[in-house]
């Protein structure tokens, strides 16, 4: 019988991780994915942050597909009539600087990384799906793939954000809405130049864009574009619990975020490529989590490592990290043969002494501040409404900046109600 | 028994019609960034026809096919069904083949593997949908043919083996060896157990044989007796328009739908 030191369920970015560092170590290792390749379940578009990637190898942060770098990255926030911008942009010649974000296409991305996997000597089961962990005497000591038993002295869930096996371990409950964002996203193809005139940028630059406001009818999330080398990414990211209250679909909310003149403008006379739909677990993780039991681990969205503030929507860079952190942990236990919960804890304590879990304290007030609803519609309203009125001429003489913003506050926020939520706001970052 | 299967890569079939494009000055189909080919889903049912005979009879199975390092991976998932060997015959001189020089470089392989007493093709690839590569091997390794077989059964030392034809099947005894190509009647394939995909991701490396160690050199190859050439490749026009035909109530934009459909002579 082929006994595994590791079996990782889901080559994503949390299992490419863990199997390339153990590979690495010699370790035996069985990276098992359920889509045909790496990557090809995966719709996730976006900016990777940090130089995590790096931690693996120093040529990882050259030779991955990276579409663009961040050079640009704007907050839009979007009313019925006009939308309000704030952009910044890094100066430097070349932005090839991780730390500002790397946009990827994950179905690109996480091929190339299963690969290094498979190349550092892990065993890659593309098309298999693993149904249950196996169990003896009490204790996980494998995984089920239909009928078939494949046993490992320790099992790592990357099985992204529902994931089975930290429900069978015991480890986590059923999904809760309220803790999750639906995001859907199109790739749209455009010529590369058509997207280099329209977001003003060349070579390897690129830009992140976020909107706020209209594009979710007041629900809390907002809207994004990634550029990425010949198309981009659009999409709206918006909490389940909301949708399903409210009976909104997240693609209509796409369509209306489209139909935004701003938006229309930028995907005009594109190709729609690709479309997709997927959960993101933004509950945050807590002290009181835990990501390990005898014989098992849980990594990345599986367990939960997604930042979602607001002003930071983050995963695989923690992904990557607790996938890394994980295999130290495993590396660990193998040297000393014991795989017990005690052993593997060391996993957990890694992620509390890396940037992971301090950045969940970090910002752990900031996701109440964003189920404040003004955020998604109120406030947007207003600011594009003063802005805009602050630079209107009609003839008539001005009104003063104070006298125009009690205008617009009046039948929509108290003085009151607004000075609180800006105390509020203030306090969580 | 030792049973020979052809195998081929093709695109996706289920990559988004989008990601589909053709260089339509080179006649060729650029193949879709980032989506691995798979195999082609009628060189599987032949692989399932192959392990058929192989857990009646027993036999060894080999599968065999000619293409970039990239197909490697077919060849895996052929010994992930429960394929004993695989054979990727793959040269830089092999670009851009044709069904005539596939099934020379073929015959040649399978020559050198010298003992076999079948060799199975799917009836066609799922991308040109030619069903070439079965005859011409056949021809050119001088072994009666079967095409389009929806059952094979060995009975003492012949295949029987049911032809489809337009409203039924013909039978048909062949001695051994003999080629046949198997029909989609056959029924889907087996997938793939969960320890067959990881066992074959464990296999031993797969041998590569190059043009060389098959005694093929393209220059001989009168290519002019191939006698097929594509001469235009293209995707139909198939746009459609949508239009929403509008009424302040329904009455209004049913007569209005009404009074377009008149207009455009639909009606």
């Amino acid at each position: 019988m082929v006994e595994f030191d590791a079996i990782i369920v889901g080559a994503g970015p949390a299992g490419c991780a863990c199997a390339y560092t153990l590979a690495k170590q010699q370790l035996k290792v069985l990276l098992i994915e359920r889509g045909k390749f790496a990557g090809s379940k995966n719709m996730w578009g976006g900016a990777l942050y940090g130089p995590v990637l790096g931690d693996l190898s120093p040529e990882f942060l050259k030779e991955a597909p990276i579409e663009r770098y961040v050079k640009r990255r704007i907050l839009s926030l979007l009313s019925e009539e006009s939308y309000f911008s704030l952009e910044s942009a890094v100066n430097n010649e070349s932005p090839d600087v991780p730390q500002d974000g790397a946009i990827i296409l994950r179905a690109k991305f996480d091929r190339w990384f299963a690969e290094k996997a498979r190349k550092a000597g892990a065993i890659l089961a593309n098309g298999v799906q693993v149904e249950d962990l196996l169990w003896k005497d009490g204790s996980i000591v494998g995984v089920k793939v239909g009928k078939d038993e494949i046993h490992g002295s320790v099992v790592v869930a990357c099985d992204g954000v529902n994931s089975i096996l930290a429900q069978k371990a015991g480890l986590k409950a059923e999904l809760n809405p309220v803790g999750v964002k639906q995001g859907v996203k199109e790739v749209i193809k455009l010529p590369l130049e058509t997207i280099e005139q329209r977001f003003n940028i060349q070579g390897n630059e690129g830009i992140a864009w976020e909107f706020l406001g209209k594009c979710t009818r007041g629900l809390p999330g907002g809207g994004f574009i990634y550029t990425n080398k010949d198309s981009l990414s659009v999409g709206v990211v918006v909490q389940l619990n909301a949708l399903l209250e409210n009976k909104v679909k997240a693609n209509d909310l796409l369509e209306d975020f489209k139909r935004q003149p701003v938006v229309a403008r930028l995907i005009d006379g594109g190709t729609l490529v690709e479309y997709s739909s997927h959960l993101i677990p933004t509950y945050g993780v807590s002290s009181t989590s835990r990501l390990f039991s005898d014989r098992f681990l849980i990594t990345g969205d599986a367990a939960g490592l997604v930042l979602g503030t607001g002003l930071i929507l983050e995963g695989a860079n923690f992904a990557i990290a607790s996938g890394i952190a994980a295999a130290k942990a495993i590396v660990r236990a193998k040297e000393t043969g014991d795989f017990s919960a005690k052993a593997l804890s060391h996993y957990q304590r890694l992620l509390e002494d890396n940037f992971v879990l301090k950045d969940f304290k970090t910002f752990k007030k900031m996701t109440h501040v964003l189920e404040n609803p003004r955020l998604y519609s109120t406030y947007p309203d207003l600011v594009c409404s003063l802005w805009h009125k602050i630079h209107t001429n009609d003839g008539n003489p001005r009104k003063s900046v104070r006298q125009l913003l009690k205008e617009e506050l009046k039948g929509r926020v108290s003085w009151w109600q607004l000075a609180r939520d800006l105390i509020h706001m203030g306090g969580s970052l | 028994m030792n049973i020979i299967v052809c195998i081929k890569q093709i695109m996706d079939p289920e990559i988004p019609t989008g990601k589909f494009k053709i260089d339509p000055e080179a006649n060729r189909v650029i193949p879709s960034e980032g989506i691995p080919p798979v195999i082609n889903p009628f060189d599987a049912q032949a692989i399932e026809v192959a392990l058929r005979l192989k857990e009646a009879n027993g036999a060894n199975v080999t599968a065999i096919t000619v293409g970039g390092q990239d197909v490697e991976d077919v060849v895996r998932y052929a010994i992930s069904m429960g394929v004993d060997e695989g054979i990727l015959v793959s040269d830089e001189a092999f670009k851009a083949l044709n069904s005539f020089v596939t099934a020379f470089i073929l015959s040649r392989a399978i020559s050198r593997i010298g003992q076999y007493d079948l060799i199975l093709c799917g009836r066609q690839a799922a991308d040109r949908d030619a069903g070439h590569v079965g005859l011409m091997l056949g021809e050119m390794l001088n072994l009666p043919i079967i095409t389009m077989a929806k059952a094979v059964t060995l009975s003492s030392d012949k295949f029987r083996v049911e032809h489809v034809i337009t409203e039924g099947y013909q039978v048909y005894e062949v001695g051994m060896p003999a080629l046949i190509t198997i029909s989609d009647e056959i029924g889907p394939p087996r997938r793939p157990s969960g320890w067959g995909v990881i066992a074959a991701a464990m296999g031993k490396e797969i041998p590569t044989w190059s043009a060389q160690d098959i005694g093929v050199n393209l220059s001989d190859v009168d290519i002019k007796s191939v006698r097929s050439e594509t001469i235009r490749l293209f995707i139909p026009d198939s746009r459609r328009k949508g239009e929403v035909i509008q009424g302040n109530n329904v009455a209004e934009a049913s007569a209005n739908l009404m009074a377009r459909l008149r207009a455009d002579g639909i009606i």
